[in-house]
Parts: C-alpha cells; sequence; structure tokens
C-alpha cells in the first residue's frame, strides 16, 4: 500500500481539534523523523508560521530530525538507570554502529532499563538481553490493606470494556448521568480527593470552577505526561485499569458541563498509547462516547494525544500550549485554566490518579474514600518505589501510612547487608531526605511538608549507603537543567549553574564560597522562577547540604 | 467605562506602593501602575509595545499575603493591593539574578551603537553592582557570523534569551522570521532550520535590533563607526522614505552620519521603522549623491548648471511636448515619499498647468 501523501495526512488532521501534535507524529511515523519538507507542509497545511513550528519541534526530545531517529534505539539514563547501568548499554549499542542516544526517565523504574525503539520498549539488564517487555502490573498489596485505586486492576481483562464492565466498570457513570451535575461535584467535594499530580488542590472545587464559568465550550484534559523520574503510577493505571480514566473523565466532563476532553499522554508510553486509542474506540463503540452517552442526551468526545519528550509539558500551561501547538512555555497565571485553559475555554486539568478515583468514590461514597486515610488523613496515594530497595513497584498506600512500613515490611527493604541512606521525595522535585529522618516519617503531606520537602506526584527513590549522593544530585539537577524550558532566567541559568557545581570535580572556589553560590542560586530560584520545575529543582541542592554536608566538603576539595 | 480613569469606579480601585496610595484602572499590571509612580522597577525581558512575558523575573515585587513575590510585568493590580518594589531580600535576589545572566555572556559592555536598548543589561550590572564574577560557568548562544546580510549582526554569546526579538517581531511586525529553537540553556535564537535571515521571512526592519537589551543583535551599519572618537549625538528628525512620517532618531559622530533609531514617542510610529527608515540613510552622506542639477548635453554627458537653469529647460520641455503632442501626452507621476500637501499640490500642478487628468501616485505600482 502506498503510503499516504502529506495532503493526506494534513486532510485527516486539520480540522480536528488540537491537530498540530498528531499531525506531526503522522509525519514522523510515516518518514521516521521531521523533515524540512515536512514541517514544510505542516505550516502550509496548518496555516502557522514555518519558523515558528520550528522552533516548536526542536523543542520535543523525541521529534528526530534525522533520518532513521524515530528507530533509534533511546535509552534511559534517569537516576534509578544510571545506578543500575543505562549508560553501560548506551555505550554497548553505540559500540555495535547503532545511533543509540540517552532519554531522561521513562517511568519504567519497576523493569529492567527501559530502550524505546520506534513504538516498542524493549527492557532488560544489559544490551544482550533487551526484549519488549510489557508494562509491570502491581504486586497485591502487601499490608492487606482496603485499597481504591488498585482495587480491580489485577483482575484479568480489566483493560478490556467487557472485563471493566464485568467488574462492575460505567455503573458509577450510569448513575451520576440519572442525576443533577452539581451532586457530583458535592460526593467529589466530601470526598476531599485533591489533586494526585502533586499540587494537592481539590478536586470538587476545581470542577465547581470550571462548571460555574459561563464561557463555552469547556474541557476536561487529562495529564497523563508523567514526566518525572521515578514516577510510574499513571502508567500502571492506564495499561490495567484505562477505563477507570475513561469513566472518570465522562464523569468530570458531566459535572462541568464539557463537551470535550483530551489525555495528554506521555511519549515513552507508546504501548499505552495505542492501548487508549483503542479502548476510546470500543467506548465510542459502546455509547459511552459520543453525541448521546447512554441515551442521557449527553455528549462528550475524548481525544489522546501524544507528547513528544518535554517534562515541561507535564505542567499545566505548558500542556495546554503543547496542545494548542503552540511552543509549550508555562504559561502566566492567573488566571488559571479554570478560567482560561485549552484555547483560553474553563479547563478542568486532572492528573490521571485522579480521574480514576472519581469512578471509586461515586460507587462507594465519600465517607467510605475519606476512610480508607490512616488517623485524621484521607484517602489513599499510589507510591511509585524505586531504586535499591528489594521489590521496586508501584503501592496504594493509605496517608498516614508511616515511611518504614513501605519500605521494609511492603518492599522488603535494602539489598542484603546495605542500609538506606536517603530517598527522594515526589520522584525528584522534592529533593532527598536523609537516613537521619526516615524512622518517624510518614507519608501525608503536613509531616514531609515539615522537613521542607513534599509528596507531590509520589515517587520514592531509594539510595542504600554505597551511593555517591553528590552524584546522585548531580544526576537530578542535570535531569531539571535538560528540561528547563529556557522561559525564565532563573531556571534556565540555574539548573545549568548548579549542575555544573556537583560535577564532582573540584572546585576552585573554597567551600564556604561554594555553598554561598549554591544557596544563593537555589534562593532566587525557588522564590523567583516562572513555575514549578525552578521553584523545586533548588530542594535537591539544599537536601544535600542539609543531609549530606560531608560528602559535599568532600567532593568539592 | 470602567477602563476610564475619570469614572466612579476606576477612581475606587487603590492600590498602595511603597506605602504611597494610588488608584489604577481595572487591567493595568503592577508594573504599570509602579511605572506611573517613577518606582524604577528593574526588568531585561519588558517592552511596553509587546505583551508582557515575565521570562527575566527581575521585576518580582512582594505582594502582602503571597509568599513568594510575583513578577509585577504580568501581574495585574488588585484593589486593596500592598506592594513593596524594593525590599531588601527581593534586591539581592535582583542581584543573584543579575550576576547569573552576566555569567552567560562573553561581555558585558557593548558599544551604544549596536542598538536603542543596547545599554540596558551593563546599566543594571552597574546599578546592582553585579560584575562580581560569581556562578561563572558555560556561557549559552552561539554567534552567527556566518549570516553576510548587511544590516543584522547576530552575535549571540551576547543572548540572555529574554526573546524580545523574537517577540516583536511576531507581535509588532507580524512577520514570524525568528524563533526559540531547544531549551534550556541551549535556547537558540534563530530562524528555521538555521538559516540566514536572508532566506527566512525577515524583512530587516531591523525591531530585533533595537529591542535587545544587550547588543546580541546589532546595528552592522552603525558599528562600522564604532572607532570615531566623537560622541554619539541624537537628532529628532522625521525619515525622509514615505509619507508615513515615522520619526527617527539620526545619530551623528562629528559631521558623519552613523546611524539611525526609531523614536519610541514618535507620533507616526511609536518605535517602528522599515528597513529603509532603519538602514538606508547611507545616500545622504554618499559620493554619488548630487548636490546640484546636471544637464544633459547634446553629446550625451551631464554638466553641472544652477537651479533657474535647470527648471527653466524642464518647463521648456513640458511646453514643447504639450504643443507638439497634445495635453495628454503628459503624465505625471506624484512620488510616495511626498507628504499629503505635496501629492495635491502635484495633481494640482498637471491639471491646472497641463489640463490633463493623467495623474497618479508611485504608491499604486
Amino acid at each position: 500500500m502506498p503510503s499516504a501523501t502529506n495532503q493526506d495526512l494534513i486532510d485527516q488532521w486539520k480540522n480536528e481539534p488540537a491537530p498540530l501534535l498528531p499531525l506531526l507524529h503522522a509525519f514522523h511515523n510515516r518518514d521516521g523523523y521531521l523533515s524540512d519538507d515536512a514541517l514544510r507542509a505542516v505550516a502550509d497545511g496548518l496555516k502557522t508560521p514555518l519558523a515558528d513550528l520550528y522552533g516548536t519541534v526542536t523543542f520535543y526530545h523525541h521529534f528526530s530530525r534525522t533520518p532513521g531517529g524515530l528507530e533509534a534505539p533511546r535509552v534511559c539514563t534517569g537516576n534509578i538507570c544510571c545506578m543500575r547501568g543505562g549508560n553501560e548499554i548506551l555505550e554497548t549499542l553505540k559500540a555495535q554502529g547503532q545511533a543509540a542516544t540517552e532519554m531522561p526517565c521513562s517511568g519504567r523504574c519497576d523493569a529492567p532499563i527501559p530502550v524505546l525503539t520506534g513504538h516498542t520498549t524493549l527492557s532488560g539488564e544489559t544490551a544482550a538481553d533487551l526484549k519488549p517487555t510489557p508494562s509491570p502490573l502491581p504486586v497485591p498489596n502487601p499490608g492487606d490493606i482496603e485499597e481504591c485505586l488498585f482495587s480491580n486492576i489485577r483482575k484479568d481483562g480489566n483493560n478490556t470494556l467487557a472485563g471493566y464492565q464485568a467488574n462492575g466498570g460505567f455503573s458509577a457513570l450510569a448513575s451520576v448521568l440519572k442525576d443533577d451535575p452539581t451532586a457530583i461535584t458535592d460526593t467529589i467535594s466530601a470526598s476531599k480527593l485533591a489533586g494526585r499530580g502533586g499540587a494537592g488542590f481539590p478536586t470538587g472545587l476545581k470542577w465547581k470552577a470550571v462548571a460555574d464559568c459561563d464561557r463555552h465550550p469547556k474541557s476536561i484534559v487529562c495529564n497523563a505526561d508523567e514526566g518525572e523520574p521515578g514516577c510510574f503510577k499513571d502508567r500502571a493505571l492506564m495499561d490495567y485499569d484505562p477505563f477507570a480514566l475513561i469513566e472518570g473523565m465522562i464523569i468530570a466532563a458531566f459535572a462541568t458541563g464539557a463537551p470535550r476532553g483530551f489525555i495528554y499522554l506521555r511519549y515513552e508510553y507508546p504501548e499505552t498509547n495505542a492501548l487508549l486509542e483503542k479502548c476510546l474506540a470500543e467506548a465510542r463503540e459502546a455509547g459511552l462516547l459520543g453525541n448521546n452517552i447512554l441515551d442521557s442526551g449527553f455528549e462528550f468526545q475524548l481525544y489522546v494525544r501524544r507528547g513528544a519528550g518535554a517534562y515541561i509539558c507535564g505542567e499545566e500551561g505548558s500542556l495546554l500550549n503543547s496542545l494548542e501547538g503552540k511552543h509549550p512555555f508555562p504559561r502566566n497565571k492567573p488566571p488559571f485554566p479554570v478560567t482560561h485553559g485549552f484555547e483560553d475555554k474553563p479547563t478542568a486539568v486532572n492528573n490521571v490518579e485522579t480521574l480514576c478515583a472519581v469512578p471509586h468514590i461515586v460507587n462507594k461514597g465519600a465517607e467510605w474514600y475519606q476512610s480508607l486515610g490512616l488517623g485524621d488523613h484521607v484517602g489513599t496515594k499510589l507510591i511509585s518505589l524505586s531504586g535499591d530497595i528489594l521489590r521496586p513497584g508501584n503501592y496504594e498506600v493509605p496517608f498516614g501510612l508511616p515511611l518504614k512500613t513501605l519500605l521494609y515490611h511492603w518492599a522488603g527493604g535494602p539489598k542484603d547487608g546495605r542500609t538506606i541512606q536517603a530517598v527522594t521525595m515526589a520522584g525528584l522535585s522534592g529533593g532527598f531526605l536523609g537516613h537521619q529522618i526516615l524512622e518517624d516519617l510518614t507519608l501525608d503531606d503536613p509531616c514531609i511538608k515539615s522537613h521542607g520537602s513534599f509528596l507531590g506526584a509520589g515517587g520514592i527513590m531509594v539510595f542504600d549507603d554505597t551511593r555517591d549522593m553528590v552524584k546522585a544530585a548531580h544526576d537530578a539537577m542535570a535531569f531539571f537543567a535538560h528540561e528547563s524550558c529556557g522561559k525564565c532566567f532563573p531556571c534556565r541559568i540555574g539548573t545549568q549553574r548548579l549542575t555544573e557545581r556537583l560535577n564532582g570535580d573540584a572546585s576552585e572556589l573554597s567551600l564556604a564560597d561554594w555553598t554561598n553560590e549554591v544557596n544563593d542560586i537555589g534562593e532566587a530560584m525557588k522564590a523567583t522562577s516562572a513555575c514549578g520545575l525552578g521553584m523545586a529543582a533548588p530542594f535537591v541542592t539544599e537536601s544535600l547540604l542539609k543531609y549530606f554536608p560531608e560528602q559535599v566538603a568532600q567532593a568539592t576539595s | 467605562m470602567i477602563n476610564d480613569p475619570n469614572s466612579v469606579i476606576a477612581a475606587q480601585l487603590s492600590i498602595t506602593i511603597d506605602g504611597q496610595q494610588t488608584s489604577f484602572t481595572e487591567g493595568e499590571t503592577i508594573y504599570q501602575v509602579s511605572k506611573r509612580l517613577e518606582k524604577n522597577i528593574p526588568t531585561l525581558c519588558y517592552d511596553d509595545r509587546l505583551d508582557a512575558f515575565g521570562g527575566c523575573r527581575l521585576c518580582v515585587v512582594e505582594v502582602e499575603g503571597i509568599r513568594n513575590p510575583v513578577a509585577s510585568c504580568t501581574t495585574q493590580a488588585n484593589d486593596g493591593m500592598v506592594v513593596k518594589t524594593a525590599p531588601p531580600h527581593i534586591e539581592k535576589m535582583r542581584k543573584t539574578l543579575l550576576e547569573m545572566v552576566a555569567s552567560e555572556n562573553r561581555q558585558i559592555d557593548v558599544d551604544p551603537l549596536r542598538g536603542l536598548a543596547s545599554q540596558e543589561l551593563s546599566t543594571l550590572v552597574n546599578k546592582y553592582g553585579a560584575r562580581s564574577g560569581r556562578f561563572a560557568g558555560r556561557k549559552s548562544g552561539t554567534t552567527n557570523l556566518q549570516d553576510l546580510n548587511p544590516f543584522i549582526l547576530r552575535d549571540y554569546e551576547q543572548c540572555i534569551s529574554c526573546y524580545r526579538c523574537v517577540r516583536v517581531c511576531a507581535e509588532q511586525e507580524g512577520d514570524y522570521a525568528i524563533t526559540v529553537a531547544n531549551r534550556g540553556f541551549e535556547t537558540q535564537i534563530t530562524a528555521e532550520f538555521g538559516n540566514d535571515l536572508r532566506d527566512s521571512d525577515c524583512t530587516f526592519c531591523g525591531q530585533c535590533v533595537q529591542t535587545c537589551p544587550t547588543g546580541a543583535l546589532a546595528d552592522k551599519k552603525a558599528i562600522r563607526h564604532e572607532e570615531l572618537p566623537e560622541k554619539i549625538k541624537k537628532t529628532r528628525t522625521v525619515c525622509p522614505y514615505c509619507a508615513v512620517g515615522c520619526s527617527i532618531d539620526l545619530m551623528t559622530k562629528g559631521d558623519k552620519i552613523v546611524g539611525a533609531q526609531p523614536a519610541m514617542d514618535g507620533p507616526a510610529n511609536k518605535g517602528a521603522l522599515c528597513i529603509k527608515g532603519q538602514f538606508t540613510y547611507d545616500f545622504i552622506q554618499h559620493e554619488d549623491r548630487l548636490k546640484k542639477p546636471l544637464m544633459k548635453q547634446p553629446d550625451g554627458s551631464f554638466k553641472e548648471v544652477e537651479w533657474n537653469e535647470a527648471l527653466t529647460a524642464a518647463a521648456r520641455g513640458f511646453a514643447d511636448a504639450r504643443a507638439k503632442y497634445g495635453r495628454h501626452s503628459i503624465f505625471g507621476i506624484a512620488s510616495g515619499r511626498a507628504p499629503h500637501e505635496a501629492a495635491y499640490t502635484m495633481q494640482k500642478f498637471i491639471r491646472a498647468s497641463f489640463g490633463t487628468h493623467h495623474i497618479d501616485n508611485c504608491s499604486r505600482a
């Protein structure tokens, strides 16, 4: 079959909502890279300035501009993969003559080292045993605690429509559609569900703000850009409970009055992309999406839009710009997306985990959801655990669970003969928490914030006593420097300068001057950066100096 | 009505800046109100003709009740807001930010002939004592000396990624000739595919040069005269090229014209210029420029004559043509450079003197 012409591709996409990314992917997939001619055709087809388009394309890590780029292996060299041989695989593949390059954490820290080639995730301990590997499924809850999000995830066939429905799926939607839209928002508010992407904004309040805004059409956007290193919980949810996300989004749409929705999915989850497309087709076929959902008269169209490799696109303003085909810089706030979101119209941007919780809360009630937390804490949180720990993986924990219960009882503790030196919080964004304080820590924001960090999206990386913490901090900061968008000065320059200061080379500065420079950069970044990336990155250096001053002194002298 | 400063509603909106209470109109930013109070908040990414961008973060101010400082350029004033524009901890962070910016450039001081805004960085670095050499590290930006266009120097080692050039090109000119490629410390201003400006949509209006706060973009023609010892003198005048009447500041060193800069307060152009007003002033002092009329001699050569003789000959030529070929043999074309009054006079001249309606303007060509 002859491949599609430029015009075929443009005609296929130009009248679709949020067309730029899928159109670029269509060319990228057809040609294996984005040629100059492809960019000219896209600019012409979408009537967008060519220079603008060129700049935007070069922003994304995974859009290749050289022939063969799509298929060239990209090896994860995230923090965790660096510790277990990612760089060695990269060097081996290069020595074999392959055009291998590195990529930031691709969200497979619970499997051997991932290598992305084309639309397939390979993984292996060494270059020799790389093979296609399915997304790891969370193990049964080791604490035997009642789950919410993972309650159906291990059931066979749950990621098919029939299987999901057999597990009670879409019963929440059916009951919601019979009710008043404000009733569901009230239920979600009463459950105290809050943004599980890390910001913790009350979900019910967000939906109400969108519902109350009289500007149309509104949108529901699912932030499935899960780019935070060491976070891979959304991947598990979408791979094994995709219809919960779809059901949650339809309910959110009904609650807010949004006729359209988008799942903005990170590039690094190609298998998930294919699965979601299949699920959406099944749901449309079954009348669960479309013009008249379950004969209720309610209309909702849902689309998947695949990102192209940019951590910053997990920031909601950048995400919306990316979706709209603009340069993915963060937006200035206010105004917030609830009034001025996708295409400047009211938009609820919710994380995968938040939306997946919605059908469970509808089915079992707000009080039930609240009761899942320990003590005064409400609900559950997915934790992605990785690094120097016997059983890395995704765990659903009740808020308030002692960290040591998770680390030692659930996940088996450190490897034999080792002790835990530090863990990260919020993937990398919360910096490190040293062994000095781990004993009494509980997994809830009041406790973690009292130590100057935050739970965020729930990624926890473990570093045992063999690890060089300055090197770990360097790799973390190098990630932030690689992903800094370049919009604001403190982040663009600060992440670069901090990375340089952590490179392990003896500094020409005295330790006092070194520390002053690092602290001054950190202070300016935290206070003046335009978005959360630049505000969070200095947690890495701050916590390094707080818990491991002797390692800093040794590395810089 | 809400934007009318005299309206009752507007008068009720008030903000306190550094202890000084003032009214504002809805939609105004903290930066705009502060500027009216002559607060002199520092910034490097701001150009009041462009949408506020919020990139440099130097303009952050403290707002009572908000934990982190806010960028005053992108934050709208709210009724009852209490703002401090320069508390010590914010001044300290401004210095840090300026030291960081200074650390990524090859040089801070550039010749003012480079462009209108070219001294902004060095002025702020001096004001804040940020020439400390702290935060040393890699420099950003790659200077593009391969671009052989005759007008715009692209010295990106001086670039601080404020994107004023990209924004003025898009927002003011609508050309979208340049863009931000890559991200983070690797950002680079470029045309598509790294092309030379000549192969892009650039019209060489020079707006990017004049808004650049570091001299990374420079007027190539003006900096030929960097070595002339005299001080730059600016003389406000009007661009001679067309009838729009753009105000320019003609720069001279001694009796030599060394460049032109747009006047931000020019009533017709508000800082805008086109390639002609910006870069093509050379004719004024060009050696080939005619200073007296030349009259063609029977042997084809030209002879310098006085105005009377030249005008007499021209009048005779018109009269002869009319007598010989009729009044409609004459066709007048008014110059697009002529203002309204001159164009009117021209058509009057053609219609009244020759009795023909064969009159047009070159702008229609």
